[in-house]
């Protein structure tokens, strides 16, 4: 009696409460975030077209590293990584930089309301969703009644109307929409550190005599290196994310050899042909590289810039 | 270039930023203007091309037919349901544990926070995910739309950092009055905390107004169709579904599908349009609040 009394009393009755509510996350994690993870196993197993989820984990045999073999000698293997590694390192050299150039130009604007309108209006598509966004660009682009074509021919850029929806365009086309999308809704977060500037270091660097570039090249950038610094270890630890929403609208039978990435070819043979084991063991390939990707981008933070994520 | 210095200390780089930066603008804006004069035009004239800044041959009866399609308004309840039901669920959730994370005194909070944070950074992957959404027979239901979008860490250490910042006065003044933790939350730090519960709100409702994935993936069922895959069937599928009501030929003579859709698209975004104004500084605050701490 005494002793259960002890345990109860080590934490106060407000305590308790914020253990309940913290504890309704881990549930919720746990059920959500965790128990997939047993999943996992079945990368290992011969699970593919198994119907009862329980079943294709309880009884299905073990075959080692069979799954991960079968990946890589898949003739679309090849195919899948190049578009998944090209897409997404091309779009991060190209799009990661947009923003704090953005975010840097827009700081130059003298006039406050044109600024404001022009950072307004910039968010805009990133709320439209990439069925809408892309639905309107695939019309736009369209060889007969779009506006892009219309143009390319009067300046006689091409010989006639350019056919988007060939290979060869396809990673143009995720490269150019994604930064049209999320150029000024990813400037917010530079645009915030840029604020957060002591305008002390400003205007003591203009009594030494510092001109404008002076101060973006001196001031701005430098303060704004720690958050650009945690975007871009985030940014590298997705390089094999893909944006599933953007591809998927954008693919078609054309161009398949240069759009199917890895988040497609999963869908596609897990949950569209059932192979569970097949795709639970790609799944779990991806999501061991990014892990991998976060550490080491982290760690050769630490050591150039002293400072990471974690 | 000396003429130019002279104006009002403008010079030619301010000059040539507000000139990028208004066809920036333009840029920005144009696609929807582009549906929107598309959605107005005969659907056969359209297709001539050059329908570029107002309606060539304007016409209502892109809209009689969207308006006719029962799909799409079964699709449009569905979507604002879940939008408005699924936020409220979310933000009500993630605001008690992130109450409950940005206390000094919860128990094992190295722990617990190790376990939010951990679920960032490695997941099981898709197909383990979706047989987990089978097994708890989430699959083709409603609450799929729900429940599992009923918490994210990431909202979690924003809110989180925000409860953290309010004044520990008023939080002892409470617990003097005799209120409880969860009284706390509800009575003191969530009427404090309007502008990032608002934000985030706000983050999670465009999150399920605009997605497609968990339907396309998650629902088999015709009653479970989402506005955005209701689009997405219509922009690949290239067909008019006049349905329901009987159109004289003069009109069904003109329709095509590509405007028809343009009428739909116009039709699923003008919720967002008309709030966007409203809420877009709301967005800025948010992130800036969220990135106090770096």
């Amino acid at each position: 009696m005494e002793k259960a009394k002890k345990t109860t009393k080590k934490y106060s009755k407000s305590q308790w409460a914020l253990l309940f509510m913290a504890g309704l996350g881990v549930v919720f994690l746990l059920v959500f975030n965790y128990a997939p993870m047993f999943g996992i196993s079945l990368a290992f197993q011969s699970g593919d077209y198994v119907i009862d989820v329980r079943d294709a984990i309880l009884n299905s045999e073990f075959v080692g590293f069979d799954n991960f073999k079968k990946f890589l000698t898949d003739p679309e293997f090849i195919d899948v990584v190049v578009n998944t590694l090209g897409l997404n390192v091309l779009s991060l050299v190209l799009t990661f930089p947009a923003p704090i150039i953005f975010a840097l130009c827009i700081n130059e604007v003298k006039n406050k309301r044109f600024k404001k309108v022009v950072q307004t209006v910039s968010y805009f598509p990133y709320f439209l969703s990439w069925i809408v966004f892309g639905g309107i660009v695939l019309s736009m682009l369209d060889s007969q009644t779009g506006i892009v074509n219309e143009i390319i021919v009067k300046l006689k850029l091409a010989a006639g109307p350019v056919n988007f929806g060939l290979s060869e365009y396809f990673w143009g086309l995720i490269i150019v929409t994604g930064l049209i999308k999320g150029v000024g809704w990813n400037s917010v977060i530079y645009l915030a550190a840029i604020a957060g500037i002591d305008a002390s270091m400003y205007e003591a660097a203009e009594i030494d005599g510092a001109n404008r570039w002076n101060k973006m090249w001196f001031i701005t950038l430098p303060s704004i290196l720690p958050t650009i610094t945690v975007y871009l270890i985030l940014a590298i630890s997705g390089l094999l994310n893909s944006g599933f929403d953007q591809i998927w609208v954008f693919r078609n039978q054309m161009n398949l050899d240069r759009s199917e990435v890895i988040d497609t070819y999963v869908y596609k043979h897990g949950i569209l042909k059932n192979q569970y084991s097949y795709t639970t063991a790609i799944g779990l390939l991806k999501s061991v590289i990014a892990l991998i990707l976060l550490t080491v981008s982290n760690a050769v933070s630490k050591k150039i810039a002293g400072r990471g994520i974690y | 270039m000396k003429r130019a210095k002279n104006l009002k200390g403008y010079s030619v780089f301010d000059r040539l930023l507000v000139v990028f930066f208004t066809l920036f603008a333009l840029l920005m804006i144009y696609p929807v203007y582009y549906v929107f004069v598309g959605s107005f035009n005969r659907g056969l004239d359209y297709i001539s091309g050059g329908v570029y800044l107002f309606p060539r041959e304007f016409t209502f009866d892109n809209y009689r037919v969207v308006f006719a399609d029962g799909g799409l308004w079964r699709a449009y309840f569905i979507t604002v349901s879940r939008t408005i039901l699924g936020t409220f669920t979310a933000i009500t959730f993630t605001s008690i544990v992130a109450y409950a994370m940005s206390r000094k005194e919860l128990p094992f909070k190295k722990i617990i926070y190790f376990i939010n944070i951990f679920t960032m950074f490695f997941s099981g992957g898709l197909i383990p995910f979706f047989l987990l959404i089978k097994t708890l027979g989430l699959y083709d239901t409603y609450a799929l739309y729900i429940v599992p979008c009923a918490y994210s860490v990431y909202h979690m250490i924003i809110i989180s950092n925000f409860f953290r910042s309010l004044p520990e006065e008023l939080r002892e003044a409470a617990v003097l009055d005799g209120a409880g933790e969860f009284r706390i939350l509800f009575s003191v730090a969530i009427p404090l905390s309007v502008p990032v519960i608002a934000t985030v709100s706000l983050w999670i409702a465009i999150g399920h107004w605009n997605s497609y994935f968990d339907a396309m993936v998650y629902t088999s069922s015709e009653g479970l169709v989402t506005l955005q895959f209701y689009l997405m069937k219509l922009i690949n599928s290239q067909n008019v579904n006049v349905g329901a009501i009987t159109l004289p030929a003069s009109v069904t003579e003109n329709l095509t599908a590509e405007v028809v859709t343009f009428a739909t698209i116009v039709v699923s975004i003008l919720p967002v349009m008309f709030i966007f104004p409203f809420i877009s500084k709301y967005f800025e605050k948010g992130i800036m609040m969220g990135s106090i701490k770096g």
